[in-house]
C-alpha cells in the first residue's frame, strides 16, 4: 500500500518515459528497413497498425546485431593481437577485419545460438587417406 | 568402410532435404533474405568490420530473420494471452525480455517490475542515443505485392447471363461460340465433301478460315492484353488484314488445300529425298496431326510424283505445305502461316483426293505420313 502513491507517480513517469521513447523512435531511422521487419512480423502473426512498434522491433534487432558483431570483432582483434606477437609483418598485412564463421560462432554461443560450421568438405570417405590403405 | 560411407551420405542427404524446406529458406523468401543480408552488412560495417565471409553473413542474416520472427511470435502470444488480437508496446517489450533472458538483464529477478520501466527499453534508448543514424542502402518497396483480382474475367463481371442454371456466375466466361461451334459444323459437312461440290467446299473452307483466324487472333490478343473485349470488330479487321498480308491469313485446316508456288532451289528437294530414306518421327502433337496427315495422304503421293516431273528445266518447284494449328504452349510460335496463294484448279485436285481417300490402305497411309513428317522436318528452318 505504501507503494501506491509512489507507484502512481512512477507510473506517470514510466508512461511519459515510454511515450517519449516511442516518440524518439520515430526520429531515428533504423538500418533494418521497416518493410523487412513488417514482412517477418506478419509471417509470425503479429498484427499491429502502429508504425512505432515496428520501429521498436527494428531497433531492438539492430541492437542485437550490433552486439553480436561487436563481440565477433573483439574475438577477431584478439586473434590478430595474438598472431602479431609472433610475426611483426602481419600487422601491416592483416589490418582488414573480416567477419569469419569462427568468430561469429564463438560470439553467438554466448547468446544461446549454436552455429556449427563444417571444417572441410571431402569428395568421398577415403579422400586424403594413404593410397595403400584405401579400399578400392 | 564403403558401405558405412554410403550410409552416412544418405543420412546427410536426408537431413539436408528435411532442413531445406524451412520457412526461412524457401524460394519465396529469397528477396527478404537478400534485403536482410544488405542491412546486416551495413550494421557490421558500422560496428567496425571491413569485410565478411559469405557464409558468415548468410548465417547471421538467417539468425536475425529468425530473431524478428520469434519477437513477433512472442508478442502475438502475449497479446492473445491478454485477450487481445492486436499487440501492444508492452507485449513487444515482454517479448524482448523473454528473448534476452538467456543473457539476463538487470532487474530480471524482481517480482514487481513494471514493463514500462524495463531495462530493455532503457538499453534501447541508450543505443539510439549512441549509434549513428545509418539508413538502409536501397529503396525497398512494399512486399509481397498484392495483385488485384481482375473482375472482368468472370461472367458476373462481364454482365452476361450464365447459359444454364447450374453454372455459377463467378466462373470465368465462356469463349466465343465461333471458336467451338465451327468445329461441330465441320463434322457434319465432311460427309458432303465427298460428293465433290466445289462451291460447298469453298464455303466450308472460308467459314473454317474465318473461325480459326478469329481464334488465333484471340489467343494472340489474350496473350498480349490478358482481357477479352469487343470481338466482332477485331475479327473484321483481322479479315481485312489477312487479305492484304498473307502472313496473317488463316492457317490451313483439314479439308483445305493451298498450294504454294515459290522459287525454292533444287537442293531442298534433294534433301527431301534424302530425308525420305531416314524418316524422323515427331513427338509433339501427334493427335492433332494424324487426322490432317491422313487427309493429305493422297496429296503427298501426287506431290512426290509431281516433283519428279517438274525436275528438269524448271526453276520453280511446286510442293504442298500443310500448317498444323497448335493450341497451347510450344517452343515455336503458334499460328505461323507460310506464304500461300489459293488457286481454283487446286480445289478440284482436293476434291478428287478426298474421293479416293476411303480407298487407301492403312500401310500406304502410314508410309505417306512418314513422308510428310520428314518433309516438314526438313522444311522447318525455312518456315517462320
Amino acid at each position: 500500500m505504501n507503494h501506491n502513491p509512489q507507484s502512481s507517480d512512477g507510473k506517470h513517469d514510466d508512461d511519459s518515459t515510454l511515450s517519449d521513447f516511442l516518440g524518439s523512435l520515430m526520429d531515428y531511422t533504423p538500418t533494418i528497413p521497416d518493410e523487412l521487419v513488417e514482412h517477418y512480423l506478419a509471417k509470425s502473426g503479429f498484427q499491429c497498425p502502429d508504425v512505432r512498434l515496428i520501429r521498436l522491433v527494428a531497433v531492438a534487432t539492430q541492437k542485437f546485431v550490433a552486439e553480436v558483431a561487436s563481440d565477433a570483432l573483439q574475438h577477431c582483434k584478439a586473434r590478430q593481437a595474438a598472431v602479431v606477437k609472433d610475426k611483426r609483418d602481419k600487422q601491416q598485412k592483416d589490418k582488414r577485419l573480416i567477419l569469419t564463421m569462427d568468430d561469429l560462432s564463438k560470439s553467438l554461443r554466448e547468446y544461446g545460438v549454436n552455429v556449427k560450421h563444417q571444417e572441410y568438405f571431402a569428395d568421398s570417405p577415403s579422400t586424403g587417406m594413404d593410397p595403400a590403405s584405401r579400399d578400392e | 568402410m564403403n558401405d558405412g560411407g554410403l550410409h552416412n551420405r544418405k543420412e546427410q542427404e536426408k537431413s539436408q532435404k528435411q532442413s531445406k524446406p524451412s520457412k526461412f529458406r524457401s524460394k519465396s523468401d529469397d528477396f527478404a533474405l537478400a534485403i536482410a543480408k544488405v542491412a546486416i552488412a551495413q550494421v557490421c560495417e558500422s560496428v567496425g568490420f571491413q569485410g565478411s565471409q559469405h557464409s558468415a553473413l548468410e548465417t547471421l542474416s538467417d539468425i536475425i530473420v529468425r530473431y524478428i520472427y520469434s519477437v513477433g511470435k512472442t508478442a502475438n502470444f502475449n497479446a492473445n494471452l491478454a485477450g487481445r488480437a492486436e499487440a501492444n508496446v508492452f507485449d513487444v517489450i515482454q517479448g524482448l525480455e523473454e528473448l534476452g533472458s538467456g543473457l539476463g538483464f538487470a532487474g530480471g529477478s524482481d517480482f514487481d517490475r513494471c514493463v514500462a520501466n524495463s531495462v530493455i527499453a532503457r538499453d534501447i534508448i541508450h543505443f539510439i542515443g549512441d549509434a549513428d543514424d545509418i539508413p538502409f542502402a536501397y529503396d525497398v518497396p512494399r512486399f509481397p505485392l498484392v495483385k488485384e483480382w481482375k473482375e472482368m474475367e468472370s461472367l458476373w463481371g462481364k454482365g452476361e447471363q450464365p447459359p444454364g442454371e447450374h453454372i455459377p456466375s463467378w466462373l470465368p466466361a465462356f469463349p466465343d461460340p465461333d471458336t467451338y461451334a465451327a468445329r461441330l459444323s465441320v463434322g457434319n459437312e465432311t460427309n458432303s465433301i465427298s460428293s465433290g461440290e466445289k462451291t460447298e467446299l469453298a464455303r466450308v473452307e472460308r467459314k473454317m478460315e474465318r473461325s480459326l483466324l478469329n481464334l488465333q487472333q484471340r489467343f494472340a490478343r489474350n496473350g498480349n492484353e490478358g482481357g477479352s473485349s469487343n470481338y466482332g470488330g477485331y475479327a473484321g479487321r483481322a479479315r481485312v488484314a489477312s487479305e492484304s498480308n498473307p502472313y496473317l491469313a488463316a492457317p490451313l485446316h483439314f479439308g483445305e488445300k493451298e498450294v504454294e508456288v515459290s522459287p525454292v532451289v533444287l537442293p531442298a528437294k534433294l534433301s527431301n529425298e534424302v530425308a525420305l530414306r531416314n524418316p524422323v518421327p515427331e513427338n509433339c502433337d501427334m493427335g492433332n496431326r494424324v487426322s490432317v496427315l491422313e487427309t493429305f495422304a493422297p496429296a503427298i503421293e501426287g506431290m512426290t510424283s509431281g516433283l519428279c516431273d517438274l525436275d528438269n528445266g524448271q526453276k520453280k518447284v511446286v510442293y504442298n505445305q500443310s500448317v498444323h494449328f497448335k493450341i497451347g504452349i510450344g517452343k515455336k510460335s503458334f499460328g505461323t502461316a507460310p506464304y500461300f496463294n489459293s488457286q481454283n484448279e487446286d480445289l478440284e485436285k482436293i476434291a478428287s483426293w478426298f474421293r479416293n481417300d476411303n480407298e487407301k490402305d492403312d500401310k500406304k497411309r502410314k508410309a505417306e505420313k512418314i513422308l510428310k513428317e520428314s518433309i516438314e522436318s526438313s522444311q522447318k528452318p525455312t518456315q517462320l
